[in-house]
């Protein structure tokens, strides 16, 4: 025997117990059964606590938004519906404002379904389009300036849609007439 | 113990140990955090979320909470719209003078229809910015792929259930507003025409079209809603799991 084979095994005198079972020797090196992944447990934390209070936090930040907004500030309520008399300007609600803008622009073939049915397939078809891995703004331009893109026009279409019309869909800027319904 | 003892002072801890305890909760008291991943796992109000999480998913710059605030401003309108519906009959005669009665002569009428209101609005706000940040993080890539799409027929959803809403105290903007909108479904490609009168139950908005956006706002849309949201976060929890495993090399 070496000095060297003497170090990777040694032989306790008394031999020690963990549990129910003696330890009759310990052998230094790799496990037989091939390299193990250690996992990572340091970046893993409970969802309970810490993610639940989290939530709790933003969850009733939002409620109580809500419920002093609602205190202040009433929900509108018009004139009774009057099919014989039509507001002008005709608004739709502000979430549709962009597309009742486009609609001032292009055929309603165009701005009411072509462009709204494909925002949607757009944004179903995604996934299976963009089959770049990475997830760094760097890396992804095409997709992120795409997607900012499109975004800056839908948010401009609709403060101007909201905002900036009033009767006849005619241009109005907001601090001199306020034409925008919620 | 003095671990268990010093928890088990609790009230809830204590209440855990009695027989009704042991029934509802079948979980240990908590000691180590083995107890705490039983006790997790074994709590239906916590099913919908996985026991343990990276760090970095639960900060506030991965998701701005924008999925739970959707969830909760979704339950503060559940709740509203409850009320709201024992004042309202869903006909072009009663439902105007429905809402004024309801703001003027019911006990929290007009509070409840702002929340109402407020948080619908505030909820399409939520969602598409929910939407937007998933898209900045890649949250729709590999193994989320499917829980974004499903994410977007949520986002197809609130705007449903925000414009059946809209028609509801007929008054003229209501009215006008669901005018203009579903104008556009008559252009529809060859079936426009049909599409419009399913959707208004005639050739214009009419009684007809009061009462299917009504069923459709308070029971079909919400169930649908409901189902799908269950979905959407019972994939949330699997796909954080699996791309936790993947990144850590769980077994």
């Amino acid at each position: 025997m070496t000095d060297e084979s003497e170090v990777k095994v040694s032989l306790a005198d008394e031999p020690a117990t963990i549990g129910s079972k003696r330890v009759l020797g310990i052998v230094p090196g790799k496990p037989i059964a091939g390299e193990r992944k250690e996992p990572a447990k340091k970046d893993m934390v409970m969802v309970w606590p810490h993610l639940l209070v989290r939530h709790a936090v933003a969850a009733l930040g939002a409620l109580i938004t809500v419920l002093v907004v609602s205190v202040f500030f009433d929900a509108p309520l018009r004139e009774i519906a009057n099919p014989e008399l039509t507001p002008n300007p005709e608004k739709a609600p502000w979430y549709f404002a962009a597309l009742q803008e486009l609609l001032s622009h292009f055929h309603p073939m165009v701005a009411g379904i072509l462009v709204p049915g494909g925002i949607v397939a757009g944004l179903i078809a995604l996934p299976f389009l963009d089959r770049n891995p990475s997830l760094a703004t760097k890396s992804r331009k095409v997709a992120v300036t795409a997607f900012t893109t499109f975004m800056v026009v839908w948010i401009i279409l609709t403060l101007i849609g909201f905002a900036f019309r009033g009767p006849n869909w005619g241009w109005v800027w907001p601090w001199n007439e306020w034409h925008g319904e919620l | 113990m003095s671990i268990s003892s010093e928890r088990s002072s609790t009230l809830v801890d204590r209440f855990r140990d009695t027989a009704v305890g042991k029934a509802m909760f079948r979980s240990p008291s908590r000691v180590t955090p083995r107890d705490r991943a039983a006790g997790h796992w074994s709590n239906f109000f916590l099913h919908l979320y996985p026991v343990k999480m990276r760090r970095k998913e639960i900060s506030f710059r991965y998701s701005y909470y924008l999925g739970i605030i959707s969830a909760v401003l979704f339950g503060s309108l559940i709740v509203s719209g409850i009320y709201l519906m024992f004042f309202y009959v869903p006909s072009p005669g009663q439902a105007y003078a429905n809402i004024q009665t309801l703001q003027t002569d019911v006990s929290l009428g007009q509070y409840m229809r702002n929340v109402h209101r407020w948080s619908a609005h505030l909820m399409v706000l939520a969602v598409a910015a929910h939407m937007a940040k998933m898209f900045y993080r890649g949250a729709y890539k590999p193994p989320r792929e499917f829980n974004w799409v499903i994410g977007v027929i949520l986002l197809v959803l609130t705007l449903l259930l925000s414009f059946t809403g809209y028609l509801l105290p007929w008054d003229q903007l209501a009215f006008w507003a669901v005018t203009v909108g579903s104008e556009m479904a008559a252009f529809v490609p060859l079936i426009g025409g049909r599409v419009q009168e399913l959707l208004l139950g005639g050739p214009v908005v009419n009684s007809a079209t009061l009462l299917r956006f009504y069923v459709l706002h308070v029971a079909v849309l919400p169930s649908i809603m409901v189902a799908v949201l269950m979905i959407h976060l019972w994939r949330w929890r699997k796909d954080s799991m699996l791309d936790a495993a993947r990144e850590e090399g769980d077994d």
